[in-house]
């Protein structure tokens, strides 16, 4: 029985991971085409099926009065401004995260649970609406078209994320720590800092990861708030997009903006895998 | 003192002869994207360009994704930039998008772009934004050189806001090498009894269509079907659905409107003409490629371009793909007027009238205005005169991904197209002809271009969608869409969209 | 614990965030109740009649959140059991485990914007290797021009994408669950599953409501991939609320429309969202 179960538990892997690399494959060679290996029929494997040629990734470097679209700038742009509003996210959102855990709020009938519920909610709004309002307000403080005015509305849109998982983290560490903390004589700053966030370091880096990842995909806010001084990646990329769509061009961006977030992958399975879990509570 | 005489007379009429060569090579060599024809005289030429000074000053563009309309913005920015001393800074937007770009900014009261690209029909929302063309520029000669019906599409009742930079119409697409065939005109005549030819109709388009769907009659090991469209629903989709509306609903006999009856405007676009034509796109669906009712633009471009269907109708990048040196068809495509239908609709003596009609849908294209807020406003007009100068504009043309399209009059003429191209001869002397065939028409449909326009076309787009997708028969379809139409004229202002409307009435009556 | 510093942990993340939403939000709500469109910009005041509309005038709207309460709800349902079904298998040793673990995180890292692009291509009914390979056996299905089959491909294309979120969490979660209930379990000579069911999935139940209903809000907002693969279509078939929310607003112009429809929106998702959580919370813990 249990054969049977192992021998399924490998099937579904495998296939599951057939279908998480396929369109990464496809990608790939079609990368490698050019209009009339695409629309003239179904092509695979280069060589064989159709002569490759790198105009796809050419394109990611040229200037745009060559037909290209240079990302390398935009590309920095957004690990700047990722990484940095995730950072500034998480350490607001950790410490907030951590009143709500540990402490009693009360105002009204306002409850904890309520004002975690406030943060999340903020993720709900869909984001054509807020286009408008955040447009004026950036221009208000003179901050459209800028690495701050982007880096400061991503703050509001990942803050939630980081308050809600360290939320949860929070909750799975023992008070026993805090108490055992206090009662050796450090005060709450320091409990704080000394012994329970070493004990949340599989909650940071999962929030983490995912501030630096709705950080980087988003496409929206970038695209209404910025205009020629500052590009992100995905709306230099999208700038490809006219009618004849370049498949090829768009395959190998696809895959080029992906790559820095596979690097986030490893270091974050990593951790988990090490993990400073269950243990360290003893 | 005769031999003196002569000599200098020589002198001086050489010097003559060779100064416009000698005026040609010294821009050319330089700029190699104008090595075709050298620099050509005038207002806003290479030569007059250079003596401008505007170092220290910045430009700023939004324009259209790479390369279409994108790629010429970018190299005429480079090119502006070395020979004025300016900077210009340039970005690329998707088409869906060109118009949040521009009109989030305007109505929030700013202005970051000097010069933005959108479409024509885009002219009654954002011309309040926008800087008029002065004086200067109207008298220039390259702006005299402007057809009349690309100078009515980017001006509004007479003033223009539209710089003309580009021009576009649909046009019919077909694969000569199966039409002009012998053998298959046998073939289709012995098993239809009809000729095969270049179809006037769209009932003739659908049977042709129908006969060569689904199976392979170029001999490339590939199926072919019949006709590649834009089905997807987009925001251009609603183009094709007019395309094929206009030869049912466009009557030269009865004016005074054709989306809306100006006078009451009650919405036409439920008539019988308008359903006729719904009734045949149903039908098309049975003769696209796989997948081809989620075709948008660059699908179809890339199906028809890339040799897979009989027929196409839309805009002209279809034919300029299929006629690049790197496709298999080139030279095997062939050009002729949307085709019309052996009846219209008279919409006053509300009867079908069953003689022949064709209209030619003067559809919008690229479009591009300068900010009534810039602060640069010279050097903007400056650059979209640079744009399309003369010898710019024919280079542009010779590049089919630019998406640059004849709206002058020199633009018509074959030999560009021959030479630069490498077109037969023959198929550029339909193109032209054709396209001039067009200009020339009295019986035209331009876009329309009224407050809340989007509005209007994206209910077309829903109604006409559910229909191919079997949701609506065509009937309840337009039904659907009248009603939405009605809604918005109030939620508008009637008088609002009436005004607007009648200047476009006005065009197409042929009173502008 | 002493008051002053509860304020001081919870303050400046809040003070933050409110300071920069108070704007946007209060714009929001105002600009529902103006008719702010492409020909009359500008905060005019109409009460409540966008509302109106809304409510009398639109079935539009409710068809979209119809639609779209069963494109999230079945998005995130198979991504909970897939990413918890993954996040166990790889939980205990397997051959490749560290592999597997990062190859499974991947395509929550893609632009949707741009993937979506690639997966229009993959399975493109005529140039795509998808319908391509299933020709070989006589299949051809229409995956982007049936209306119901485009509401699943809208869904696989959602579960490649997002379940890698549930993975990552649900992996996170079983990895620092305390050991001793297990070893209790082992000391019971508990089976595979009965471990599973009574042991694994109650520990697990507070991540899981947490991640479920961060992915319903998410899944909510589907916008880049309805919008690549299909504009909503055939017809109305894989129109979202978010969706028809955009296409109004930014493509119509109706801004002051579009706002009201936000907000109404915002209220539907904020009490459904409660009401699930109540459930889930019920149902999950009382094990």
């Amino acid at each position: 029985m249990s054969k049977f179960y192992t021998f399924l538990k490998y099937f579904f892997i495998v296939f599951w991971a057939v279908f998480v690399v396929a369109p990464f494959l496809w990608a790939l060679t079609t990368s490698f085409k050019d209009f009339q290996s695409v629309n003239g029929g179904v092509t695979y494997i280069p060589w064989v099926d159709f002569e490759p040629n790198l105009e796809g990734w050419k394109v990611l470097i040229k200037s745009p009065a060559k037909g290209g679209v240079d990302i390398v700038e935009p590309y920095f742009n957004s690990l700047f401004v990722t990484c940095t509003a995730s950072l500034i996210s998480i350490i607001l959102g950790t410490l907030s995260a951590y009143a709500l855990s540990r402490y009693t709020f009360k105002a009204g009938f306002v409850k904890n649970n309520d004002i975690t519920f406030f943060f999340i909610s903020q993720r709900i709004m869909p984001p054509i609406v807020l286009s408008i309002p955040f447009f004026l307000f950036l221009s208000s403080i003179n901050l459209l078209d800028s690495l701050v005015g982007l880096i400061v509305v991503y703050i509001v849109l990942l803050m939630p994320i980081a308050v809600w998982i360290m939320v949860d983290f929070f909750n799975k560490v023992p008070r026993e720590i805090d108490e055992t903390a206090l009662i050796d004589g450090c005060n709450p700053y320091q409990a704080f800092l000394k012994v329970v966030l070493p004990n949340s370091i599989p909650g940071l880096i999962v929030a983490g990861m995912f501030c630096i990842i709705f950080g980087w995909i988003d496409f929206f806010f970038a695209f209404i708030l910025t205009f020629t001084e500052v590009q992100l990646l995905p709306v230099k990329i999208v700038a490809l997009n006219s009618s004849v769509t370049p498949w090829w061009s768009l395959s190998a961006s696809a895959l080029v903006s992906v790559a820095p977030l596979i690097i986030v992958a490893f270091i974050v399975e990593r951790y988990l895998s090490k993990g400073n879990l269950s243990g360290a509570i003893k | 003192m005769k031999i003196i005489k002569t000599c200098l007379t020589a002198v001086i009429s050489s010097m003559m002869i060779f100064s416009p060569m000698a005026y040609a090579d010294k821009w050319s060599d330089q700029f190699p994207h104008i090595k075709a024809t050298g620099d050509i005289p005038g207002d806003c030429s290479y030569e007059e360009m250079s003596k401008k000074n505007y170092k220290g000053k910045t430009l700023k563009i939004n324009t259209h994704a790479i390369p279409v309309m994108g790629e010429p913005t970018a190299l005429h920015a480079e090119q502006f930039e070395k020979l004025t001393g300016a900077k210009v800074e340039v970005t690329h937007t998707p088409a869906g998008d060109l118009y949040s770009k521009a009109m989030v900014p305007f109505q929030a009261g700013q202005a970051p772009y000097d010069i933005v690209f959108g479409f024509s029909n885009f002219i009654n929302d954002w011309k309040r934004y926008l800087a008029p063309v002065p004086k200067k520029y109207m008298n220039s000669t390259e702006m005299k050189d402007v057809t009349k019906s690309h100078m009515g599409v980017s001006s509004w009742d007479g003033t223009m806001y539209q710089y003309p930079v580009d021009g576009d119409r649909h046009y019919l697409k077909y694969r000569k090498d199966v039409i002009d065939n012998p053998e298959m005109q046998k073939k289709y005549k012995a098993e239809t009894g009809k000729d095969l030819k270049v179809p006037t109709t769209w009932k003739e388009y659908a049977e042709m269509a129908k006969f060569f769907n689904g199976w392979d009659w170029d001999g490339d090991g590939e199926l072919e079907y019949g006709s590649a469209e834009v089905m997807k629903k987009d925001d251009l989709m609603f183009a094709a659905f007019f395309s094929r509306s206009v030869a049912y609903a466009k009557n030269p006999r009865t004016p005074g409107g054709f989306f809306f009856d100006l006078e009451t405007m009650k919405p036409n676009i439920n008539n019988p003409g308008f359903v006729e034509a719904l009734t045949d796109w149903v039908e098309a669906t049975k003769y696209v490629p796989p997948g081809g009712i989620n075709f948008g633009l660059g699908d179809e471009i890339g199906s028809f371009g890339g040799g897979q269907t009989l027929f196409s109708f839309s805009w002209d990048d279809a034919f300029i793909a299929a006629m690049q040196d790197d496709s298999p068809i080139k030279n095997k495509v062939g050009t002729a007027p949307l085709p019309g239908a052996n009846k219209v609709w008279n919409r006053v003596s509300n009867s079908w009238e069953n003689q022949y009609n064709q209209a030619p849908y003067i559809v919008w294209g690229w479009a591009v205005g300068v900010a009534k807020k810039s602060k640069v406003k010279d050097m903007a007009f400056d650059y979209l005169c640079f744009f399309s100068n003369g010898a710019n504009h024919q280079a542009d043309l010779a590049i089919g991904r630019f998406g640059v399209n004849p709206f002058k009059n020199s633009d018509f003429d074959p030999n560009i197209y021959i030479n630069s191209m490498g077109w037969d001869p023959e198929i550029a002397n339909s193109y032209t002809q054709t396209l001039l065939d067009m200009e020339k028409s009295q019986n035209r449909v331009f876009p329309l271009r009224v407050p809340g326009v989007f509005e209007f076309t994206s209910a077309v787009a829903t109604g006409t969608s559910k229909a191919l997708a079997g949701q609506l028969s065509p009937q309840e379809a337009l039904d659907e869409v009248a009603k939405e139409w009605e809604a918005i004229v109030s939620r508008v202002g009637k008088k609002a969209v009436r005004d607007a409307y009648a200047v476009g009435v006005k065009m197409e009556d042929n009173q502008l | 614990m002493n008051f002053k510093h509860k304020y001081f942990f919870l303050f400046p993340g809040l003070f933050v965030l409110i300071g920069i939403l108070i704007f946007p939000i209060i714009f929001v709500v105002r600009l529902s109740l103006s008719g702010w469109n492409s020909y009359n910009p500008g905060l005019d005041f109409i009460g409540i009649e966008n509302y109106i509309r809304l409510f009398t005038d639109d079935p539009r709207f409710w068809e979209s959140f119809f639609r779209l309460s069963f494109l999230s709800v079945t998005t995130v349902i198979l991504q909970y059991v897939i990413g918890f079904a993954l996040a166990h298998m790889v939980w205990k040793d397997i051959k490749f485990k560290r592999f597997f673990r990062v190859l499974f995180l991947v395509p929550m890292m893609t632009t949707p914007v741009i993937m979506t692009v690639i997966w229009r291509t993959f399975f493109h009914e005529s140039l795509g290797p998808v319908n391509d390979i299933l020709s070989n056996f006589g299949l051809s299905p229409k995956w982007l021009t049936d209306p119901a089959l485009a509401k699943f491909t809208v869904i696989i294309v959602e579960v490649w994408q997002w379940t890698p979120f549930m993975f990552l969490l649900l992996l996170a979660g079983l990895l620092s669950l305390p050991k001793e209930p297990f070893l209790a379990a082992a000391i019971d000579g508990a089976s595979p599953v009965r471990k599973f069911i009574y042991v694994t999935f109650p520990l697990m139940a507070p991540i899981s409501i947490g991640a479920i209903i961060i992915r319903l809000i998410e899944a909510s907002k589907i916008m880049d991939t309805v919008y690549v693969l299909t504009s909503g279509g055939p017809g109305t078939a894989t129109e979202t609320s978010s969706f028809y929310i955009f296409i109004k607003g930014l493509r119509e112009f109706q801004m002051g429309y579009a706002a009201s429809m936000s907000f109404t929106y915002l209220i539907i998702m904020i009490i459904s969202l409660t009401i699930i959580a109540k459930v889930l919370t019920k149902l999950l813990l009382k094990e």
